[in-house]
């Protein structure tokens, strides 16, 4: 397997579409590496650049050390999954997963030895004999991946490969594809615009939006410490809460004020404001709809971080319920438990907890606090 | 001298498309040049019978004159009313890898014709079920692009057409896809595939004579064409008019602040004069920029 280092990637089309720009990042061998952002954020031109599909606009491309900004992709030992898929309709799953190193003339002893390999890999071993018609969605899926593994490659490149399954399909081969990861110990580059499929595969994530790269972390800490607000915005499912505040600095007290609502900002959130030079300007209060809180302990522990509303919709999804309210104008959700007696239209008091909240620069979208 | 070399270019072009083996003997420049004559002869016969590519090609590049169409395509046992669609393939380079790989996901029993068009583009003539719709199409052009890329690493492009309802609508359809590869390529660039009928505004653009186009642009910028914006803000600027001009979507989508998207579009209605929130500005901004674009692309303003 491999490492990758893409230094100052850039790539600008000839209609003058800059689609990506300045990228930089260092993969480890046995890495597996999420791209994830909006559609047209430039990260599936990002992995067609490393595959050598598009020509490398400026910047050094290097795997294991060796610069392969003009390399043939088919020299480069780097294997696709896509998300359109086709498989060899008259072939059998063997044939289908033999066929690309047929073309490569490859001895048949290896070919069998590495996809009988494969086949045992993907549990496709019952599977060998039978035609693509015969087989599942996910079987399908799997022969395809399998076909990228019997070139036993240094770098696999993955775009947005469960897109087509539904969604009971994709959550099954997400957990196939970790499970692949570990087994191969391989260097994976994987494109999604799914957050979730991001935060469950990825050792990494980089996010990305308009062909800049945002924020590249564990899953981890890109959800606890976003760095701007895109970040906050994007990772996290329902997205995060967003708030106007005015902040105001009284000695050593910082509050955040919002229409009627008075917060009081914790120490561990102050010194940045302070110093910053916050006192009278209006920031972006953030907070992830699990830390809205409308327990009456909470509430009653919280007399500093009380904001009320009326609940517009109610949405029980079984295990947790999502509360949607308005505050000063601006859409809130709050993801309480089940047993909520909350309903639409019921005036609601909430409590924020004012430890997990995000505070951003209006002007720079950055983030104050973390 | 010369006669001798055609001539045994043409006796192994004989064997290469009918597997006959000839050895002639010409003693005289003009026997070998008579000879010469019968052997292409025979060739373009042989074509003309049996080869189903050789007739596809040609009628597919308005070669083949409308009346010779039924007969030869009954003779090629090639069906003249099956509903059919056009792909057109290009790639580096249409080589034997990437024919054994169509081949392969278009097996003979699919009726499915591979047509070479030259030495980076290859048309696929597919058949279309009654039951297969539009969507089915995409699909498949999807999935033969990216299979194509995965196999042959390689970067494709790949347009098609409508449905054809008969044989006879083959070149202009060809004219269509070639067409659709063309916009694809300079329009929208960034995209791999391209259906005849989502080339938008393009198709109307690359009509238009370049002098046509520079006076446009001096209408709406002056003497200060701009080159092209930053990516922010063409991103911003496409997704608005994707959102119909509404700023609350544009801004939710882009996750950036209303404000911010406010701010760039006072930006640009302070550098070009047009309010983007207004739809007759909106318009003449989009069709200004994707001019702008095909000028560069196109003929390096």
């Amino acid at each position: 397997m491999a490492s990758l280092s893409l230094e100052g990637i850039q790539k600008i089309y000839p209609n003058g579409f800059h689609a990506v720009k300045d990228f930089n990042l260092e993969i480890e061998d046995k890495e597996f590496i999420i791209f994830v952002g909006p559609s047209g954020c430039g990260k599936s031109t990002t992995l067609r650049m490393i595959a050598g599909l598009e020509d490398i606009s400026g910047g050094t491309l290097k795997i294991d050390e060796k610069v392969m900004n003009d390399v043939e992709p088919k020299d480069r030992d780097i294997a696709m999954v896509f998300q359109n898929y086709a498989l060899y309709p008259h072939m059998t799953v063997y044939d289908n997963m033999a066929f690309g190193l047929k073309l490569r003339k490859v001895p048949k002893a290896e070919i069998d030895k590495k996809v009988r390999e494969a086949a045992r890999i993907l549990d496709l071993e019952k599977l060998l004999d039978r035609k693509p018609k015969a087989l599942s969605g996910g079987q399908r899926q799997r022969v395809a991946m399998g076909r990228a593994i019997v070139r036993n490659p240094k770098v696999f490149l993955m775009d947005e490969p469960l897109s087509n399954l539904d969604a009971k399909l994709r959550v099954q081969m997400r957990i196939e594809i970790s499970k692949l990861h570990e087994n191969l110990g391989a260097t994976i580059i994987y494109v999604t615009h799914d957050q979730t499929e991001a935060m469950t595969l990825g050792t990494r994530i980089v996010v990305m939006k308009d062909g800049v790269v945002q924020q590249v972390d564990t899953p981890q800490n890109l959800y606890n410490t976003p760095c701007n607000l895109f970040v906050a915005g994007f990772i996290g499912s329902p997205q995060m809460n967003f708030l106007d505040a005015v902040c105001s600095v009284k000695g050593d007290d910082v509050t955040l004020t919002i229409g009627k609502h008075v917060l009081t900002v914790p120490v561990s959130k102050k010194k940045a404001l302070i110093d910053g030079g916050y006192d009278g300007k209006t920031v972006v209060l953030g907070i992830r709809p699990e830390d809205v809180h409308d327990s009456e302990a909470f509430i009653s522990n919280s007399p500093n971080s009380i904001i009320e509303s009326t609940i517009k919709v109610y949405e029980l999804l079984g295990a947790e319920v999502f509360l949607y309210f308005d505050v000063e104008g601006t859409q809130m959700t709050a993801r309480v438990n089940p047993r909520t007696t909350l309903r639409t239209g019921d005036r609601a008091v909430f409590a924020l907890d004012m430890e997990k909240i995000h505070i951003f620069d209006k002007e720079t979208e950055l983030t104050i606090t973390n | 001298m010369e006669y001798m070399q055609k001539l045994q270019k043409a006796l192994q072009e004989l064997n290469h498309i009918t597997g006959i083996t000839l050895d002639i003997k010409a003693d005289t420049p003009e026997e070998a040049e008579q000879a010469l004559i019968q052997i292409k002869c025979l060739c373009t016969a042989y074509r003309e019978k049996y080869n189903s590519t050789d007739f596809l090609q040609n009628l597919m590049t308005g070669v083949l004159p409308a009346y010779d169409i039924d007969s030869r395509a009954s003779r090629l046992h090639i069906s003249t009313s099956d509903r059919r669609v056009l792909f057109l393939l290009e790639i580096k380079s249409v080589n034997d890898t990437v024919m054994e790989i169509l081949k392969n996901l278009f097996p003979s029993q699919t009726k499915t014709y591979l047509i070479p068009v030259s030495v980076n583009v290859v048309g696929i003539l597919h058949p279309i079920a009654p039951d297969e719709s539009e969507e089915t199409i995409r699909n498949t052009a999807y999935a033969v692009a990216d299979t194509l890329t995965t196999e042959a690493l390689a970067l494709v492009h790949l347009s098609y057409s409508g449905i054809m309802d008969s044989l006879s609508e083959l070149p202009n359809v060809f004219q269509e896809t070639s067409l659709a590869l063309k916009i694809g390529k300079i329009f929208y660039s960034e995209q791999t595939v391209f259906p005849y009928n989502e080339l938008g505004i393009g198709r109307l653009i690359y009509q238009l004579p370049v002098s046509l186009c520079q006076s446009f642009l001096k209408e709406i910028f002056g003497s200060k064409i701009p080159d092209s914006f930053d990516t922010e803000t063409s991103v911003a600027i496409n997704r608005f008019f994707q959102n119909n001009l509404n700023i609350a979507e544009t801004s939710r989508q882009l996750h950036m602040h209303r404000n911010t998207l406010i701010y760039r579009l006072d930006q640009i209605q302070k550098r070009t004069g047009l309010d983007l929130r207004l739809f007759e500005d909106a318009m003449t901004f989009k069709i200004a920029l994707m001019i702008i674009n095909y000028l560069h692309s196109e003929r390096n303003l």
